[in-house]
């Protein structure tokens, strides 16, 4: 007892406060979880598992939310760095492997810097016009199929899929969703009590209310052969070969749709709302700190958007373009059935798990170890362990491929929609700014006409076939 | 040129897509150092002679070959007669030096017509009035006013003709007409080469050294 009154008294305040909460937790810690394992769990199993749209909304928006950042993160590296490329330069490369932490450490930055709001602004509309931006460039995420469903072990039909929500207005809810930005935009630019940024916002308005119209017009042609809105059953149209995929049944509408998105996303050509290199940054001109962020992250979110968008309609979404079962079929060969399920090999789980690693990497490790006698035996296990990591990768990679449907699927989404986020870039990379009395000519000269010519040939077609 | 509509922008899209796979351009300062050829000084700096003057003779071919055209000189040139300028008014240096002190109000001195003013009238006044402000003994009075200036002043010739009541074409005229009267400060004093003794003492040296070796009678 007096080694224990002798070490409390040898204890900085601190410890004092610090010790008695450690032991509270490690004792508290075990008791709580295994009360809430017995008790409360199956209890909280039991309201979530009645509730199941409400968990699965809240799922969804939670994982939206937490996918949209970083995909912004890697669209901005993705722009800096390829564009560099494009001027012959290297790009960022200090921060990260070839500068990859380049974006993530520039979101830092601006997290730390002054939120500035000019004297006169509208306090509250200031405020919230970037969250208005930017929740809009993320809910439209609630409706893109990222991939197809599960499949139901007992009726063997696709369930659902890999979407936050598959309305049946999906591509409605998409426009009506997208068309908002417009308000954000405008509040930002009114709110800012500068007339510049009104008259940004004001530009910005025109630019995305005009493309908006052709944009919405050519996909109806494509809502017309596909006969719904939901985005997951238009992906589940485009199964197959890539011939499936509606860009070949509807290529004028995938032209129009491709350079009206690029004005909605505000990407050059098409870029006059920002016009960072010329002009004042519209509606965003007097905001700073985190609120700039979230319209800059906004941005970069509609680019990925749009992109998911395009892949979506008119390339497929997660449908490989080739389908390996037809092949297979040819040959005469069935397609494998992997189920994934570990647990049916028992003990020799164990096995493996234990025993797989320690070989793996001796047997990666063998021959560069025999290969160079000066190497040390430590730097050669120290390279196996990388490959054996790899290989392993490698592996579960391809066996998730192979057995789950949802994760091919999402591997050729992204594929797919990063191809289109790069064309984006590529873009940007190339061409200079339209001017702005070009930007509505255009869009209402000959975007408009064109979607317009676009419906009513496929209007004609369809009642021409239906008829024969 | 093209009839296709649209090929220019995939054309564009071609070239910068043959950019990206191309190699890079950039040096990585201070990890890589560029291979500059060995006589690359990359002075931003101009170079005095021996006698501390400039070796500009203002000649405009470096602000000729800028390339971005950053180059802005101006001054006076080699004889100190003119005010020479490059580039464009109003910019850089004048904008920091003349035009902007002019339109701030201040007096600015202008380096071109310094020889136009700035002169000591008393000494002048005393010449004209030992000549008893006779025009006709113009010669006179410009021969002592060079005696005391060194050269005649532009303003000198001025107040001569303020004084005298001649005309500053006569004046000038007659100034020009005799060549030992000068409108410029002269040009520094042609002095004597400090090794005139030396070669008299080299050859002196030499003359013993033959002497010496037994070549005597070798002309020098």
């Amino acid at each position: 007892m007096t080694t224990l009154s002798r070490s409390w008294g040898n204890m900085t305040t601190l410890g004092k406060v610090v010790v008695p909460l450690l032991l509270l937790v490690l004792v508290g810690g075990p008791i709580l979880t295994i009360a809430v394992g017995l008790w409360v769990g199956p209890w909280l199993l039991g309201v979530l598992s009645s509730n199941m749209g409400i968990v699965r909304f809240v799922v969804a928006i939670t994982g939206v939310l937490l996918f949209s950042i970083p995909a912004a993160f890697i669209i901005i590296y993705m722009e800096l760095k390829v564009i560099a490329q494009m001027n012959l330069r290297v790009g960022p490369d200090r921060v990260g492997p070839a500068g990859a932490a380049h974006s993530v450490v520039a979101g830092l930055k601006v997290l730390t810097k002054e939120d500035f709001t000019p004297k006169s602004a509208d306090v509250i509309v200031f405020t919230w016009a970037p969250v208005i931006v930017f929740l809009t460039a993320v809910m439209t995420f609630l409706v893109i199929p990222f991939g197809p469903g599960f499949i139901d072990p007992v009726t063997g039909e696709r369930v659902g899929g890999l979407v936050g929500q598959d309305m049946n207005i999906g591509l409605l809810y998409m426009f009506a969703v997208g068309g908002m930005t417009v308000v954000g935009l405008l509040l930002a630019g009114w709110s800012s009590f500068n007339k510049y940024s009104l008259l940004g916002g004001l530009r910005s308005a025109a630019q995305v209310v005009s493309y908006e119209i052709p944009l919405t017009l050519s996909v109806v042609g494509l809502i017309l052969l596909a006969g719904t809105m939901s985005l997951q059953g238009i992906a589940n149209q485009q199964e197959g070969w890539f011939t499936n995929w509606f860009v070949f049944r509807q290529p004028l509408g995938a032209l129009i749709f491709f350079i009206a998105a690029t004005a909605e996303a505000n990407r050059t050509p098409f870029d006059l709302t920002e016009a960072d290199s010329e002009i004042v940054a519209g509606f965003a001109t007097e905001y700073s700190g985190m609120r700039f962020g979230f319209l800059f992250f906004a941005e970069y979110v509609n680019v990925f958007i749009v992109s998911a968008l395009i892949t979506t309609l008119f390339f497929g979404a997660w449908n490989a373009p080739i389908d390996i079962n037809a092949i297979l079929a040819l040959v005469g060969l069935t397609p494998p059935v992997i189920a994934l399920d570990p647990g049916s090999l028992g003990i020799g789980l164990l096995v493996l798990i234990g025993l797989a690693p320690v070989v793996l990497t001796a047997l990666f490790a063998l021959p560069f170890y025999l290969a160079k006698s000066s190497r040390p035996a430590w730097k050669a296990l120290l390279i196996g362990f990388v490959l054996f990591n790899l290989f392993a990768m490698g592996i579960l990679t391809l066996l998730a491929y192979i057995g789950w449907g949802w994760f091919a699927g999402l591997i050729w989404f992204f594929i797919k929609s990063f191809a289109f986020v790069f064309v984006f870039v590529w873009m940007r990379g190339t061409f200079p700014r339209v001017r702005i009395d070009h930007l509505m000519g255009f869009a209402w000269k000959w975007l408009l006409p064109a979607a317009l010519l676009n419906l009513f040939l496929t209007a004609t077609a369809i009642v021409v076939v239906k008829s024969l | 040129m093209s009839f296709i509509p649209g090929i220019g922008l995939v054309r564009g899209m071609g070239l910068t897509l043959r950019r990206f796979f191309q190699p890079k351009a950039t040096i990585k300062w201070p990890e890589e150092k560029a291979d500059v050829a060995p006589k690359f000084r990359g002075r931003l700096q101009l170079l005095y002679d021996e006698y501390g003057t400039l070796k500009c003779e203002t000649c405009f071919q470096c602000a000729q070959a800028c390339p971005i055209e950053c180059i802005d000189m101006g001054g006076v040139d080699t004889k100190g007669r003119f005010h020479v300028h490059w580039g464009p008014p109003e910019t850089y240096g004048e904008r920091r030096e003349e035009s902007a002190l002019r339109r701030s109000g201040r007096p600015v001195a202008d380096t071109a017509y310094a020889h136009f003013e700035g002169i000591d009238i008393a000494p002048l006044d005393a010449i004209l009035d030992a000549h008893d402000y006779d025009p006709k003994e113009l010669l006179a009075i410009l021969e002592e006013t060079q005696a005391e200036y060194g050269y005649l002043p532009v303003a000198a010739l001025k107040h001569i003709s303020r004084i005298t009541g001649a005309w500053y074409a006569q004046i000038y005229g007659t100034a020009t007409y005799y060549r030992h009267l000068r409108f410029e400060p002269p040009a520094v004093e042609a002095v004597a080469p400090a090794g005139q003794a030396q070669i008299a003492a080299e050859d002196g040296f030499r003359s013993a050294l033959d002497a010496a070796l037994g070549y005597g009678g070798r002309a020098n």
